[in-house]
């Protein structure tokens, strides 16, 4: 049996993704591989139905929903105090900028002010949070393409091991290291520490020397080098139509950051550097979010050169769960997360005024996710994970 | 929001008050409002959300109302970074329906519709009319019931869960 050589550069068009297998040439013989639901690579419980033309995927069914938990239900039930833990356990990486972008929604529902200072602490903590996806993203993705660098673990490791540093700064703040709970409605609750800037500075050092080191062990790498460029490649006209926000996005050359171009925070004082590229595929959206890393650390340390003094909050202290209480409305908040837009869409007036009549989550790995039909199909099996992998999803997110 | 997609919209929909969030759309313009706007620069796929919207009976001051849905979509503009700079904008309107009446899918002009809809037709179970490929996506595909309706009870039971 021969198959056609595929070109990745030039990655044939997919017609139509939602093609019956019937439709399909009888006569070639194709396999169905499930990849998932406890496939390491799909980072999480995520199910893909492969069907194989000998080692070429010929068309790709992605079947999410193993976790799903019901999350938006339970936030209907909930005051709106209560849920801020709750979507710590979304995105399960960057908690905080779930934390935020819930907790924004519900100010514009209330149509008050978040004080300077817990501005100033979102933004840091925002930027401190992305740099800790990111550095999760890259270390799982190296690990993904495997024996590239010799030994795929060794990245993961390097990565966790700094990405320790971050969450120490996040438990010396919070107490807590992956579920805060430090974000409520009108501001924060947890003040700075003593000394909290000095350890910031130290953890951004050493990370700005990990990423050189990085650098040399992958981009530098003629094995994964080969293992990525040209693997999974999105167009952009695909990533805007899939709304694939984000590292994806920009990747694939689409200049677009809600730190940028819809500010908020303290975003709009702060000159953000948008990176993109134009190759759109494996090595692009990992090159990227490692030059994102870098462009958090600068934000980082202009945001330590003027702290803001001031209160934390401006609502006073809760009084109990059902304090807060937001009048009938629809209202849209939508951040730059690390892996694209996350918003919440709240339509306000259940419970008496006290809980969500339906609040949305807008995932961004769902939609980054929604590309796998598109570039799975044409590569092989091993690519697959390593386009998986690219994608950084988060399946507590995804699945929700 | 540029004068002339104003103006352009407010021409399609027949009002003089156009806004980028909130405006309530007749069913059978949804399909042709998204057009207008992809065309005119809003791209990005952000979003839909459904709602339901369970019958009321007449309390104090509000009249009776029947059993209806509401589906909000969301679109967002790309940034024009040159001489004339302008950020990222969302535009977001609803559309209302009766209980069992469909709405347009967009799939045909944004691809990441797929997903979204096939959740809320899952999740809240409002139809989407030339949807390609309109299962369930994140519950089992025998799953009774629509768990994000107002009317379903966080505590229902099923088997073989309690």
């Amino acid at each position: 049996m021969t198959h056609a050589v595929f070109d990745a550069l030039n990655p044939p068009p997919v017609a139509d993704v939602h093609l019956d297998l019937e439709s399909y040439d009888a006569d070639a013989d194709l396999m169905v591989l499930n990849l998932g639901p406890q496939h390491p690579s799909t980072h999480g419980v995520f199910r893909v139905k492969l069907v194989l033309d000998g080692e070429v995927i010929v068309k790709a069914v992605p079947y999410p929903g193993y976790l799903h938990r019901g999350v938006e239900k339970l936030l209907e039930k909930l005051t709106y105090a209560q849920q801020t833990p709750i979507v710590d356990k979304n995105d399960y990486l960057s908690p905080m900028i779930n934390e935020q972008v819930l907790n924004m929604a519900f100010e514009a529902g209330l149509g008050i002010e978040v004080p300077r200072r817990a501005r100033w602490l979102r933004t840091i903590l925002a930027e401190l949070q992305r740099l800790a996806s990111h550095l999760v993203a890259i270390g799982t993705f190296v690990m993904d393409v495997g024996g590239s660098i010799g030994g795929g673990a060794s990245m993961f490791m390097y990565t966790f091991r700094d990405r320790e540093l971050i969450l120490d700064l996040f438990e010396d703040l919070t107490g807590g290291r992956f579920h805060y709970n430090t974000h409520q409605v009108g501001g924060n609750r947890h003040d700075v520490p003593v000394g909290w800037d000095v350890s910031i500075r130290a953890a951004c050092d050493q990370i700005e020397r990990s990423l050189d080191e990085w650098d040399v062990m992958t981009v530098k790498n003629g094995v994964f080098r080969d293992r990525t460029i040209g693997v999974g490649v999105l167009s952009r006209d695909l990533a805007l139509q899939l709304g694939a926000s984000g590292p994806i996005m920009r990747a694939s050359g689409i200049d677009l950051d809600l730190r940028r171009d819809a500010p908020y925070h303290l975003y709009d004082e702060l000159d953000v550097q948008v990176a993109t590229g134009t190759g759109g595929d494996c090595f692009t959206r990992y090159r990227l979010r490692a030059v994102e890393c870098r462009e958090s650390i600068r934000l980082i340390r202009i945001l330590l050169e003027d702290v803001p003094e001031g209160p934390l909050c401006s609502l006073k202290p809760s009084k109990g769960p059902t304090a807060v209480k937001i009048k009938d409305g629809q209202w849209y908040v939508a951040v730059e997360g690390p892996r694209g837009e996350i918003g919440t869409y709240l339509i306000a007036g259940g419970n008496k005024g006290m809980s969500p009549y339906r609040l949305k989550i807008r995932p961004p790995s769902l939609h980054a996710l929604a590309t796998v039909p598109y570039l799975l199909p044409g590569h092989t099996l091993s690519d697959a994970v390593a386009i998986l992998g690219s994608l950084d999803p988060i399946m507590g997110e995804v699945d929700r | 929001m540029t004068p002339e997609l104003q103006a352009a919209v407010g021409q399609l929909l027949g009002r003089e008050d156009v806004a980028a969030f909130g405006m309530v759309v007749p069913a059978e313009l949804h399909f042709a409002l998204a057009k207008l706007l992809k065309d005119n620069g809003y791209v990005f796929y952000v979003t839909v959300v459904a709602s339901h919207w369970p019958a009321q009976p007449a309390a104090k001051g509000a009249p009776e109302t029947a059993e209806h849905f509401e589906v909000a979509t969301v679109l967002r503009n790309l940034p024009q970074l040159q001489d004339n700079r302008t950020g990222s904008q969302t535009f977001s309107w609803r559309v209302d329906l009766a209980a069992g009446q469909d709405i347009d899918s967009l799939v045909p002009l944004f691809a990441g519709a797929d997903w979204q809809e096939r959740e809320q037709y899952d999740l809240v179970g409002v139809r989407f009319a030339g949807h390609p490929d309109l299962r369930r996506l994140m519950m089992d595909e025998d799953w009774p019931g629509h768990p994000l309706r107002r009317d379903y009870a966080i505590e229902t039971p099923h088997a073989p869960w309690r």
